[in-house]
């Protein structure tokens, strides 16, 4: 089956990056522009969900509704609040400040993943604290007095770009490699155990050098990983992967557009794959026959 | 944390203009005021009691420094104070930063809320301060405090589509927008006689001088100078001698400026990062010199603008 995309938003200045679904509509990241908009498909409208971002791309929809945001230029995880505010967490790890997250996530306790990247654009301020010597994944959870505390879980990561958790909860899949920084990219898998830390490492996909590897993902319904890859630059150019959670790659589709960024299904039941790109803008695939996860 | 080593630490100024010797030594004598400073800002001279106020934005603090009894903490957590001024009954007034206010301490040590909002809308982050003779306020308010690493307060969003600089008036009654015209504006100066405000643009690395209406008002902003080249450092502390020469932080270390522009003389200190400084002692001939790390003192040959 030939997925087909349509442009339904942008295209807005450089790359568009996180997305997710509020259940009515999809948020989704123009980066550059540090915006979050949210494409309503009953109107075919994106309007402005948030303006000066600080340049957030992956986006997260926590249970109260708020938002979460990778802020790659303020180097941490933001939340956008109900009211319009926007709270800080915590950018801390042993003392030190932690890189540019550039994707989040939330599972059902309420614990906010993310993938602590290097990123080739600077962060803003003056350059007081170093990054750090390694890119993680990280998390943050509340402790006492709801106050986040951050911790480090994986290590042996180069520079993760995407995080995503099984239906279950109990597998964390990694996008770990940037190629623009001549990373190698794979896919990791592990176990997420009853205690909350993580097992040993699996690797699922591995790339060849200059690839460029999965800078987003999402799960469809049948526990499968949808994941957005490649470049015009090498092997099978701009793709969409379905993978298998064993890591056999299923599927693979043309992506509407070069560098496609994030993918998530969204529409009513889920039923609709959006995808952005390098180009700045938002596409729809109403015909993967794929359903998204229930969120 | 990166803190630039203090040892062996001395200022070099380049002299970049026949007569610079006037202004200050091509090796100035320096002393350490304070290590251990994350990010140093906000310095000014208390003339009646013989002490240096500055912030350490990222350590939260407002300190105070005597020459006697060394440093004590004025108010932590600070609300990521940055700039400070003194008004004319001698009170710390403080641009909030990440905090998002404008407020007084009083001399109690109790606190005063003199801006947090315009037309209705959170400040920005109001970076520095400065208190006119007539007993007027006039602030930046900048978007960094919304961003920066380690300098944010509770409610990061902005509010505001622009980056004024205000002016609230001697009684405190009237806040205005007196400039709206700098893409990122963040020291503030007047000339000696009041007569000019020199505003600096850390975005675009540039200097803007208006005319000062008696009524409060700016006019025929136009530009000062601007700074090029590729060391680190951007206009952000600024301050002006006795005679009008300009005094800016930038590329590589704090310049100075005639008050036609032309530059003067350069003072390097090494292994840092100026943000700031006021003049300062008896004779209004030291700078007092905030940094990424510490606070030194440097001595120079003409006095500044007396703090108060």
């Amino acid at each position: 089956m030939t997925w087909e995309f349509e442009k339904v938003a942008g295209p807005y200045q450089g790359r568009t990056g996180g997305l997710a679904w509020d259940g009515n509509a999809m948020l989704f990241s123009a980066v550059q522009e540090e915006r979050v908009l949210r494409f309503d498909p009953a109107t075919g409208k994106a309007d402005v969900f948030r303006n000066y971002t600080g340049r957030a791309n992956g986006l997260a929809i926590a249970a109260d509704g708020s938002v979460f945001g990778a802020q790659e230029g303020g180097r941490r995880v933001i939340q956008f609040l109900k009211n319009g505010s926007t709270a800080p967490t915590r950018d801390l790890l042993g003392g030190k400040h932690h890189n540019q997250p550039t994707d989040v996530i939330v599972d059902s306790v309420g614990r906010v993943w993310f993938a602590d990247a290097y990123n080739s654009t600077a962060p803003y301020g003056p350059p007081v604290y170093p990054f750090l010597d390694h890119a993680s994944v990280l998390r943050l959870e509340r402790g006492g007095r709801r106050n986040w505390k951050l911790k480090r879980m994986t290590h042996d990561t180069i520079g993760p770009r995407a995080v995503l958790l099984s239906a279950d909860e109990k597998t964390l899949y990694v996008a770990d490699g940037d190629v623009e920084r001549g990373d190698v990219c794979q896919l990791f898998a592990y176990p997420v155990k009853a205690d909350g830390e993580l097992g040993p490492i699996k690797v699922l996909v591995s790339l060849m050098f200059g690839e460029r590897g999965f800078e987003g993902m999402c799960l469809d319904s049948e526990g499968n990983i949808v994941a957005c890859a490649g470049w015009k630059k090498s092997g099978g150019g701009p793709v969409i992967h379905v993978i298998s959670p064993a890591g056999t790659i299923l599927e693979t589709h043309p992506a509407p557009a070069d560098m496609p960024m994030r993918c998530a299904f969204g529409d009513a039941g889920l039923a609709s794959l959006y995808v952005t790109a390098g180009d700045g803008g938002l596409y729809r695939a109403r015909n993967t026959g794929r359903r998204g996860a229930p969120l | 944390m990166m803190h630039g080593s203090l040892d062996n630490l001395k200022a070099e100024v380049d002299m970049l203009a026949p007569g610079a010797e006037r202004l200050v030594d091509r090796n100035p004598p320096l002393d350490i005021i304070a290590r251990d400073i994350v990010f140093g800002e906000g310095p000014v001279w208390d003339a009646r009691n013989k002490q240096l106020y500055f912030t350490d934005i990222i350590g939260d603090t407002i300190w105070k420094w005597q020459p006697t009894s060394g440093l004590e903490v004025v108010l932590r957590p600070s609300v990521k104070a940055d700039g400070l001024a003194l008004d004319l009954e001698n009170r710390i007034v403080v641009a909030g930063w990440g905090g998002r206010t404008v407020f007084r301490i009083e001399h109690d040590g109790s606190r005063t809320k003199l801006a947090d909002r315009w037309q209705g809308k959170k400040l920005n982050s109001p970076n520095d301060i400065v208190v006119k003779l007539d007993g007027s306020i006039w602030f930046t308010d900048p978007v960094g405090g919304l961003y920066n690493v380690g300098m944010v307060g509770k409610d990061m969003q902005r509010y505001l589509d622009n980056q004024p600089v205000f002016r609230i008036s001697a009684d405190g009654k009237q806040m205005t927008i007196v400039a709206d015209d700098i893409v990122y504006p963040n020291g503030l100066c007047f000339s000696p006689d009041e007569k000019l405000l020199y505003i600096n643009c850390s975005r675009e690395r540039l200097i803007k001088v208006y005319d000062v209406n008696s009524d409060g008002t700016l006019s025929k902003g136009r530009l000062f100078y601007q700074y090029t080249g590729p060391e680190r450092g951007v206009p952000d502390g600024m301050k002006c001698d006795v005679e009008g020469n300009v005094w800016c932080t930038g590329p590589g270390g704090i310049f100075a400026h005639d008050p036609s522009g032309k530059v003067l003389a350069r003072i390097k200190t090494p292994g840092h990062h100026p943000t700031n400084f006021a003049w300062g002692d008896d004779d209004w001939r030291s700078m007092y010199i905030t940094n990424i790390g510490s606070v030194v003192r440097i001595r120079l040959n003409i006095a500044g603008v007396p703090s108060r």
